[in-house]
């Protein structure tokens, strides 16, 4: 029974997406509908902590696996595109927008449940050309060569993915993820540099500021909310399963999160900074693999929600913001996000914080609180932002995807309500106040434009190998492995 | 002997992604690096013999691996669509950049 609903769950965003380019005029309705079931089912795996594991057709046959960790990112991906789609609403976005919405969807759910390299990579694949549709949406040459540069960047890191695959493959005769247990240190490199690539992380994540800053509001809330997650999910998962491979993943946890938080801090640009706290948030759910599940939800929430409330403010530069006063209504809503992305008392992204902070090991741990301070300096530039009474008219659709967002955080304090006891929460209170003083006693004073160089294509691809020689370097000296 | 020549296919294929600055050549680049991932796999499946893996009762003949065959067909699908998805996108860039030079059109966009 639990076998036919986890697979009609997994199937159903497909069938829908393509009953969608077939009645276009169902578009929205079927889009939610398939949000919603998606949605029930993770909170039932969640709810009942269910396990399944479904071996389809015999030994070769695929197999997915769902636990609770998949059943976090699952929610995420669905609260996210029912937000998305609420956005969308009273816009005139073609069911062609629709019907890869739902196939994303589908792609990424994919990813969250299974078990081997070949699944996986076809579940990625599918979710890169969707979203590198849903990117070219508005036709326009920079939104087609943002596109055009998302595909180069995953398609080349999926080959040399594939070609560790199959040398995993060429020692353990299976492409489970539990073939890395015996696969040699050039296997390990090239699959671990294909997903730290495609789940923006690490220096191999440079493609992502463009990408998330370039394209347009929805998709940008989508792009850094769930489809990042779908190349971190197999990361954790292997973490996991593998007792060896886990200080590695922790280790690029932390590299993640210290790289992408020192950009963020200079970025200039809201967008910009929304992307590289992405990066570095990343690198927080990394950094403990076993509890990254929660982590990913609250920050997926926070982030589209972020995207979302960033795509109502009249400029995208932070200088012309502080001429500009925003509405309290805005305003207010972009303190809670911002409240709940820096770790304060509220919403759930202090219990996430709090619960990663729990299982750091030690060296981890005052890195991870001083990137926590980090991001509270760069979000400090969202809530100094100056505001006014004059109410700003916003369509229904978009406070509703926002109520979506920010609900379902305060909701999700249920999961770890341990959290909130006095210590946590003096610690992080003065997180906050000690990351928003240095931002108005030093950061709010000067500007610092950081060079764009390491974004061009090329660098990109060199970035890529480097990563992937440095992972062999560490797989070769067997630092964990 | 062989297994060095589909890896330098490979290799080829990625330095022509790096090196040539049209964009058109940077797909037929990766349309390379690609077949070189295609026949690696072919290759890794030829490792204990090229024979058909049929079932019957004179077993004793050194068969293909069936299942690398199997799954890089699906990769053959997808590389095919993803290339034709790319080379769209070139022809749309064409109209405004007709060099199609990397390194103009990302300096256009910025």
């Amino acid at each position: 029974m639990m076998n036919t609903l986890t697979i009609s769950c997994l199937i159903l965003p497909f069938i829908s997406g393509f009953i969608i380019f077939l009645l276009p005029r169902l578009d929205r309705y079927l889009s939610v509908i398939t949000a919603i079931c998606s949605g029930l089912y993770s909170l039932f795996v969640l709810v009942t902590r269910t396990q399944i594991n479904l071996k389809l057709i015999d030994t070769f046959g695929v197999t997915l696996s769902v636990d609770e960790q998949s059943g976090y990112f699952m929610l995420t991906n669905a609260l996210i595109t029912l937000a998305v789609i609420c956005y969308c609403w009273s816009t005139d976005k073609s069911a062609f927008f629709y019907g890869q919405l739902m196939i994303l969807h589908a792609s990424i759910n994919a990813c969250f449940v299974s078990t081997d390299f070949i699944n996986l990579y076809v579940a990625l694949e599918v979710s890169g050309i969707a979203a590198a549709l849903l990117i070219a949406y508005p036709r326009s040459d920079r939104s087609i060569w943002i596109a055009l540069r998302y595909l180069f960047v995953s398609n080349v890191c999926m080959l040399l993915y594939l070609i560790g695959a199959v040398l995993a493959y060429k020692s353990a005769l299976t492409f489970s993820f539990s073939s890395i247990n015996t696969a040699p240190p050039e296997a390990l490199a090239l699959i671990f540099m294909g997903l730290l690539t495609k789940g923006g992380l690490f220096l191999s994540g440079l493609w992502l500021p463009l990408t998330h800053a370039e394209s347009e509001v929805a998709v940008s809330a989508l792009l850094s909310g769930i489809v990042v997650k779908a190349g971190l999910f197999p990361l954790l998962r292997c973490g996991l399963l593998l007792e060896q491979i886990n200080p590695v993943i922790r280790f690029f946890g932390v590299g993640t999160a210290v790289f992408g938080v020192c950009y963020a801090i200079f970025a200039q640009d809201t967008k910009r900074l929304l992307a590289f706290s992405t990066i570095s948030q990343l690198g927080f759910i990394l950094s403990a693999p076993q509890v990254g599940g929660f982590y990913a939800l609250t920050h997926g929430l926070v982030k589209s929600c972020l995207f979302i409330l960033a795509g109502a403010l009249p400029s995208r530069s932070f200088g012309e913001l502080a001429r500009q006063p925003i509405s309290h209504q805005l305003w207010s809503a972009i303190l809670l996000a911002g409240f709940s992305i820096s770790g304060f008392p509220l919403l759930s992204g202090f219990g996430a914080k709090v619960l990663t902070m729990k299982n750091l090991l030690p060296w981890q741990n005052w890195v991870m609180n001083l990137v926590a301070v980090g991001t509270a300096i760069a979000f400090a530039k969202f809530v100094f932002l100056p505001h006014h009474s004059v109410p700003q008219k916003l369509p229904l659709g978009f406070w509703v995807a926002v109520g979506i967002l920010l609900g379902g955080l305060l909701v999700a304090n249920v999961a770890y309500l341990e959290a909130y006891n006095l210590e946590n929460m003096l610690k992080a209170i003065a997180i906050v106040f000690a990351g928003w003083s240095i931002y108005y006693l030093i950061f709010s004073q000067f500007s610092l434009n950081l060079p764009r160089k390491l974004e061009s294509f090329e660098h990109l691809m060199g970035m890529m190998i480097l990563v992937a020689i440095v992972l062999f370097w560490v797989a070769v000296n067997d630092y964990g492995f | 002997m062989l297994e060095f020549l589909v890896l330098t296919t490979v290799f080829c294929g990625f330095l022509g992604i790096l090196w040539q600055n049209n964009l058109i050549n940077k797909v037929i680049a990766m349309d390379a690096m690609s077949s070189g991932v295609v026949a690696y796999f072919v290759l890794m499946a030829a490792r204990r013999g090229v024979f058909v893996p049929i079932a019957n009762d004179t077993s004793t003949r050194a068969y293909a691996d069936p299942v690398p065959q199997a799954i890089i067909l699906t990769a053959i699908v997808i590389g095919f669509s993803i290339q034709a998805l790319m080379l769209v996108c070139v022809m749309k860039l064409a109209k405004d950049h007709p060099t199609l030079e990397c390194t103009e059109i990302e300096s256009a966009q910025k």
